[in-house]
């Protein structure tokens, strides 16, 4: 059983925390309601029953829906790096630096070009 | 679970992809179907490695993942080209070619 | 509940890197990386120069590493990729063709507003920003980078040790030439849709290429190339998971050399591609997936040599004849190399169908030597323009020998090199791919393949009768006076082409030399 206490531990810092963190915003936050504020995504896209333009999105979120892919798969890497980098060591650090090096290059790129620029 | 199960499911993911390559008309459904395809070997490289007892299939399933996001990153934005010239996604209307 | 052992997991090999092998791979691809830099960081002024010197400087760097590196080899990155000497045979004759296709690509004096490809590819056709790009006289320099990347998955494709490495190093091929078939200056709409056909017949092969690895792997159990013959000699009985797996990965290779009948892409894309970015896929994907599929055949499923030669022989005979007869009928010129690259092909399937050292020497020195013819063929092609940009059609052609008798009889040299007219490097690698074959038992499909080059002959030569025997056009195509690039890749692969036909041997040896497949 002892084995199990540093999870329970865990778990109930866990959701201390989280009920620590709700219950204090919801005492301590400014509370402005308007319209933005109960739409389903503050963000700014309004959920219509059918969507502005027929059904279609600006181009602009494909672009991001892209790069998102592409920086978000590296962590298909970093994770089995991650799980053994006591084992690989220097070579494995040198070997995931490298990558994340070639993964920085587009960014960079991405945002030297403007891609990042939402307007 | 008989390990046999995924490997049918997946050959009939593959067949449903490669249906919809060679019947949809809208460049951006035949493209699913791509991806479909390559998911379809994604699921057989993952049940093979179950199989045989060894984690190479595993470890190929994610440069399978990687590469299929490459794919779509460089599919969309062709399509994304033709399509702002066009106004339509269809694979049958660009006939240009079709001479 | 499953409690799982704390146990501790064996050590893991490191992989050796033996940086002479990886080189010219590692030189290659390191610029195309530094090339994304200029482009995010140079000003727009000085991107062009910058991306030229990177891409000459890393394509010879990388040829001289790939001559010092001849004679020695192994596998690298823990057996994922075997440097051996076919695959740095193939990736010397990828990196000339890369070279040549380089200066056809830098050309920017025959075309008024600039080089090949698109001021601004992401501008819409016909529009007022389109119009303005080009009047600023903007490049697209990211063509460069693209190029390299290409250049880097094409030498690392023959020289792929396991089934994995190896889709990878297709997709790292095939993702930038789908971009750069859709860049082209002129007729843009043309070549957007030649890109989107290239790119979604394309990823439909490779998904077919690796659901045939996936199902290899189930055989096998393992993707090393080496592993699966093993696999494969162990367990002589029919197995329908190896078969299907050959067939599906024969499907996808077959696909990317423009076999029939997967070839129904080919003319298309050729035709609408900018034209040094179709003579550059012509040429290096050709060499690259040869290799890749010789090495595939001859290591992994040799032992399984009588299940799958039967379907090379009807699909070789099939690509030559259909390749040779429809390119009868073509009026445009670009449509006409395409076909003559798809009877290519089905030549080629030969030395793979004869799964013999000398099969494979001469298959190699068949596809440097089409190689270099290519690329000068396509860079004749770009300098007969008129005002609307290239003019393909084969009537306006005529009497180009008269007007321009250089430049006509360079491209008369290179199809005479490929119908195989003696004298040239043509005849000398199709008779030694024909000699392999037949001395592998294949007598009756050599005899259909002469049969299928009389006929090929026929349109080559008829081009050349149209260019130096009939009257120029009174209103014709002006040829364009390019630049020394253009000149020197046209004067290069004429030179190559006439060297090779005549002093062949050398080359002919160092591929003899070059004949086995490490495993």
């Amino acid at each position: 059983m002892n084995v199990y206490i540093p999870l329970l531990t865990l778990a109930g810092l866990g959701m201390l925390f989280a009920l620590f963190s709700v219950s204090v915003t919801s005492l301590t936050g400014p509370k402005r309601y308007n319209r933005a504020k109960v739409d389903a995504y503050e963000c700014g896209i309004e959920p219509t029953p059918q969507a502005v333009g027929g059904g279609r999105f600006p181009v602009k979120y494909y672009l991001t829906a892209m790069m998102f892919i592409i920086f978000d798969l590296e962590i298909v890497f970093l994770y089995p790096w991650a799980v053994a980098s006591d084992q690989l060591g220097l070579f494995g650090l040198a070997a995931i630096m490298l990558f994340l090096f070639n993964l920085t290059v587009p960014f960079v790129y991405e945002w030297r070009r403007g891609g990042l620029e939402w307007d | 679970m008989d390990p046999g199960n995924y490997i049918i499911l997946s050959s009939i993911l593959f067949c449903i992809g490669a249906l919809g390559v060679l019947l949809r008309r809208n460049a951006i459904v035949v493209f699913m179907s791509v991806e479909l395809m390559l998911n379809a070997a994604n699921l057989a490289f993952v049940t093979f490695a179950r199989m045989h007892g060894n984690l190479e299939g595993q470890a190929i399933a994610f440069f399978v993942m990687i590469v299929a996001a490459a794919e779509v990153v460089v599919g969309l934005a062709i399509i994304m080209t033709i399509f702002r010239t066009r106004r339509s996604v269809s694979i049958d209307e660009p006939h240009l070619l079709r001479n | 509940m499953i409690i799982l052992p704390l146990v501790e997991p064996p050590p893991i090999e490191l992989p050796e890197l033996d940086w002479l092998l990886l080189g010219p791979m590692a030189l290659v691809l390191g610029a195309a990386v530094v090339g994304v830099m200029v482009e995010a960081f140079a000003p727009r002024s000085s991107r062009r120069t910058i991306q030229l010197v990177l891409t000459f400087g890393s394509l010879i760097g990388a040829f001289v590493l790939v001559v010092l590196a001849a004679g020695s080899g192994g596998p690298v990155m823990a057996s994922a990729a075997v440097i051996d000497g076919p695959a740095l045979f193939l990736q010397g004759g990828i990196l000339l063709v890369a070279l040549l296709a380089a200066l056809t690509m830098a050309e920017r004096h025959v075309d008024p507003s600039g080089d090949a490809f698109a001021a601004r590819a992401s501008a819409m056709p016909g529009s007022e920003d389109e119009r303005q790009f080009t009047a600023r006289g903007y490049l697209q320099t990211e063509v460069w980078p693209l190029f390299l990347f290409a250049v880097g998955g094409m030498m690392l494709f023959p020289a792929s040790n396991d089934l994995l490495t190896m889709f990878v190093a297709l997709e790292i091929m095939s993702l930038p030439l789908y971009l750069l078939a859709g860049m082209a200056r002129r007729r843009r709409l043309l070549s957007q849709e030649s890109a989107l056909k290239y790119f979604l017949l394309g990823a439909f092969s490779s998904a077919f290429f690796l659901y045939g690895a996936a199902l290899v792997y189930g055989f096998a159990g393992t993707v090393n190339l080496g592993g699966i013959a093993d696999a494969v000699t162990a367990q002589p009985q029919m197995s329908g998971l190896l078969l299907g797996g050959i067939a599906m990965i024969a499907v996808g290779m077959l696909f990317k050399v423009a076999a029939v009948p997967f070839h129904s892409w080919a003319p298309d894309v050729y035709q609408g591609a900018p034209t040094p970015v179709t003579g550059f896929m012509a040429a290096g994907v050709k060499v690259a997936a040869f290799g890749a599929l010789l090495r595939l055949m001859y290591v992994a499923f040799a032992g399984s040599e009588w299940d799958w030669r039967p379907a090379f022989w009807v699909i070789a005979a099939l690509t030559f004849f259909v390749g040779s007869i429809v390119a009868l009928v073509q009026s445009d010129i670009k449509r006409m190399l395409a076909y003559s690259s798809i009877a290519h092909a089905g030549f080629l399937l030969l030395g793979v169908i004869a799964v013999t050292p000398e099969g494979l020497a001469a298959t190699m020195f068949y596809l440097v030597t089409y190689g270099l013819a290519t690329v000068g063929a396509f860079g004749v092609v770009m300098l007969v323009r008129d005002d609307t940009g290239e003019n393909t059609a084969m009537e306006n052609w005529r009497g180009l020998g008269r007007t321009h008798p250089w430049l006509a009889g360079a491209f008369a040299l290179f199809l005479l090199s490929f119908a195989g007219i003696p004298l040239t490097a043509g005849f000398i690698g199709k008779f030694s791919v024909f000699a392999a074959a037949a001395a592998a038992g294949e007598g009756w499909l050599v005899l259909l393949a002469v049969l299928a080059s009389a006929i090929a002959a026929f349109f080559y030569i008829r081009v050349v009768v149209v260019m130096f025997f009939s009257d120029p056009v009174g209103d014709g195509p002006a040829v364009a006076v390019p630049s020394w690039f253009t000149r020197t890749a046209i004067a290069f692969g004429a030179a190559a082409t006439l060297v090779l036909g005549i002093f062949p041997q050398p080359v002919l040896e160092w591929a003899a030399q070059a004949d086995i497949f490490i495993r």
